[in-house]
């Protein structure tokens, strides 16, 4: 009966938003909400698209491994973006509820014995398209903000 | 993202369209891909015209894509690489690994 229960409550989470802030469960299904939501904040803002591309693939990026790896995909915890528009750029905050994912210790993508995996790029291209990336990891979760002129 | 393809010359054309992000709209592309290779067609073009963007985890289902093929004696082309994909291969290095094209038809044309 419990476990019913709880099953029908995961399902029905669903992505919270909150002024420039939107929540969603670690679940890869919701990264559309996340997109649309930054896209629309971006657009709004007069933000061009070539800049918007690159600020959407980093978040993605961030997201991915805030549901996956620092959530390790657990519906009970959330993933929360929040963007903050000012004078003449975009930061962007992505934040779990996880033991505190320190993406540094991933090996370089550009090694010759690397170029061929399938994984292990995200926060490389991260670094590459944005302009600052500051990582707050600590036991209670890791925050990634990422700042890209506009 | 959406995904539709077609054969032209016995060659498969898979146009996956909008953002490959991951998560179930990335597994189209890659259960698609698969899908081909099962069936023994092993020479696949993909045009990205119409895809936006895609993140690493478009990049690391091209490679698997590419590695199965190769390994199975088939070939994986790309063909018309959006300015921002190309982008993306470059910072990679991976822009060394796939043979891109113009169009479809130069893509095709270049299978042996």
């Amino acid at each position: 009966m419990s476990a019913c229960f709880f099953g029908v409550s995961n399902r029905m989470k669903k992505p919270i938003i909150s002024g420039n802030t939107i929540k969603v469960p670690s679940d890869q299904v919701f990264l559309p909400d996340v997109d649309n939501f930054l896209e629309s904040a971006l657009r709004e803002y007069g933000a061009g698209d070539s800049v918007i591309a690159d600020i959407a693939i980093s978040v993605s990026e961030l997201v991915n491994n805030a549901m996956m790896h620092g959530n390790k995909a657990s519906p009970d915890k959330m993933v929360s973006v929040t963007v903050s528009l000012n004078k003449n750029a975009a930061t962007i905050t992505v934040s779990d509820e996880g033991d505190g994912f320190l993406p540094e210790t991933i090996d370089d993508p550009l090694a010759d014995e690397n170029l061929m995996k399938e994984v292990g790029r995200g926060i490389f291209i991260v670094r590459s398209l944005m302009d600052k990336v500051v990582i707050d990891a600590t036991a209670k979760g890791t925050s990634v903000s990422v700042t890209k002129a506009i | 993202m959406k995904l539709t393809d077609h054969e032209q010359n016995g060659i498969v054309i898979l146009e996956p369209r909008g953002k490959i992000m991951g998560g179930p709209d990335a597994s189209l592309l890659h259960d698609k891909l698969y899908e081909c290779i099962e069936s023994d067609k092993k020479r696949i073009v993909i045009d990205l015209a119409r895809v936006d963007w895609m993140n690493s985890t478009g990049l690391g289902i091209l490679i698997s894509s590419y590695t199965t093929l190769r390994n199975n004696e088939g070939e994986l082309k790309l063909a018309n690489v959006t300015e921002k994909i190309h982008s993306l291969l470059t910072i990679t290095k991976l822009v060394t690994v796939f043979e891109s094209f113009d169009s479809v038809d130069e893509a095709i044309g270049s299978f042996k």
